[in-house]
């Protein structure tokens, strides 16, 4: 028995339909870039000792600094004391995504002193030529001097509310507002810079309403890269005063959240920030008190080949 | 009226001196126990030399301590009671050794120590670890007042001071070194202290 010409059509379009539609997910999860196509993209490129544009870094240890970033992605470090939290948590996106376009935008940077990822053209002022290199006393960040030049490079390139009073770089402002990344220049900059679709709930001030949050953020997990917009003086405490700020401090990537057997008001979560993953139990309490926003990113689907 | 005056002074009084107090016996502090907390950091340094992790007590009372084993892959942070059997079955668990952590555990209670943990700094492009000990006595909990923690730090070699006695960067570079954005001062060559509004 053979199905009529209308419905063997029908299964061919369907079929067809299906298709497209698993190659479009296949492109939404799949890196734009190896990290071994950015290794040999860095390694066949010659680069001066020094260059004329950024007179305290040196171009071995920039190298070195980059390629450290490409094998162990997760380790990159904002600095001891620094508002870079920010730009550490978008850090994460671009190294995993497309590791190649970073490289090739670091190194023109170094060569040429501007730079440009997608529509986005960094022009850093004179003041971050100078300052990119000689940030100390941060930790790692010390020996660490491309990532002090994209930190700084971004916190001068994106201005948000924070930077009201303080619009310009000066020594140390790395510590202030200057550095910090507010709710909505942070899901501007994911839109603007890397091209990902941002589905955000949550704001500076006022925490967004998830009737159930375990399961909200089960569903994110599923959808694309997951942050967390979160009250940091309750996660990474530092003080035992009772009165604490409340409002949103930090980003975090969220990895994966599990509840635990036999303890229903409990929760593990598994989030990366200050250069690693942390495996963490809290109360689904605790977690709604501390988060302010949660952002989904997801790629912009490739355009269909005519 | 007269003697309500001199309740109020003498009140006063006791006041200031109790929180002003603090900046002055932070040395004597450490003298006064210098074995319990010579030996802690010892302890610390000897099991985190095999497998890294740092403790943090979370109340004022002592009761409850967050234990943060880093791995390869992930640091997992898991919060107890003091005694409680999951905490003994968890150091196991990752492989730690259970009479370190117990005996660190016991002497931070006695000390009112609320952190220890190993931290790196760099000097010359090259890095180096020192060992921070926070404490919490009692006598400075004044209600709605912020708390305030002595710092210890503990360096492997010998530091490098100007005349007040503040840590420098180098002998050469002769710059205040700040860790955690704190100025240290010098106790011996060795270990320094601070005051700060921040265990950690």
């Amino acid at each position: 028995m053979t199905p009529a010409p209308r419905t063997s059509l029908l299964l061919l379009t369907l079929s067809l339909c299906l298709l497209l539609l698993a190659a479009r997910g296949m492109a939404a999860d799949t890196p734009a870039s190896s990290p071994q196509q950015a290794l040999d993209y860095l390694l066949k490129t010659k680069l001066p000792d020094s260059s004329v544009w950024w007179p305290n870094i040196k171009s071995s240890l920039f190298t070195a600094n980059l390629r450290a970033n490409l094998l162990a992605p997760l380790a990159m470090y904002q600095g001891t004391n620094t508002n870079f939290c920010g730009y550490a948590a978008l850090s994460y996106l671009a190294l995993h995504d497309d590791p190649l376009a970073y490289v090739r935008f670091m190194l023109a940077l170094y060569t040429d002193g501007q730079a440009t990822w997608g529509a986005t053209h960094f022009n850093p002022s004179p003041a971050i030529h100078t300052a990119a290199g000689t940030l100390r006393l941060k930790g790692i960040l010390d020996i660490r001097p491309a990532d002090q030049l994209w930190f700084l490079c971004l916190a001068d390139h994106f201005k948000g509310y924070l930077n009201f009073f303080f619009p310009r770089f000066h020594p140390g402002s790395e510590d202030t507002f200057w550095a910090a990344v507010n709710y909505g220049k942070f899901n501007r900059i994911i839109h603007e810079l890397f091209g990902y679709n941002v589905r955000a709930k949550g704001s500076d001030l006022i925490r967004p309403h998830i009737p159930d949050l375990f399961d909200y953020l089960s569903d994110c997990l599923h959808t694309g890269l997951t942050y967390l917009y979160v009250n940091n003086t309750y996660l990474h405490k530092k003080n035992h005063n009772k009165f604490k700020g409340s409002f949103p401090t930090h980003f975090i990537v969220l990895d994966a959240i599990r509840k635990i057997p036999d303890q229903p008001d409990r929760i593990d979560i598994v989030y990366w920030d200050y250069g690693g993953r942390t495996l963490r139990q809290v109360s689904l309490r605790f977690l709604k008190k501390i988060t302010f926003g949660v952002t989904v990113c997801t790629k912009e689907p490739a355009p269909p080949t005519p | 009226m007269k003697h309500g005056l001199s309740y109020r002074l003498i009140f006063l009084t006791v006041l200031a001196g109790t929180t002003s107090c603090t900046s002055l016996n932070i040395t004597n502090y450490y003298h006064k126990h210098r074995y319990t907390l010579d030996g802690m950091e010892q302890v610390y340094q000897k099991a985190y030399q095999a497998r890294h992790f740092s403790i943090e007590f979370t109340d004022r009372a002592f009761d409850h301590v967050s234990l943060e084993f880093d791995t390869d892959t992930l640091t997992y942070i898991y919060e107890f009671a003091v005694g409680e059997r999951r905490m003994q079955d968890t150091i196991v668990k990752y492989g730690y050794d259970t009479a370190a952590i117990n005996n660190l555990i016991t002497n931070m209670q006695s000390m009112e120590c609320t952190w220890i943990n190993n931290l790196d700094y760099y000097a010359n492009e090259t890095r180096h670890s020192l060992i921070y000990i926070s404490l919490w006595p009692k006598a400075f909990n004044l209600p709605f007042v912020n708390k305030k923690y002595y710092i210890l730090t503990y360096f492997s070699q010998p530091q490098y001071f100007d005349a007040e006695g503040n840590l420098m960067t180098g002998r050469r570079l002769r710059r205040i070194r700040k860790i955690n954005g704190e100025t240290f001062r010098k106790i011996n060559a060795k270990v320094c202290y601070t005051i700060s509004a921040q265990f950690r």
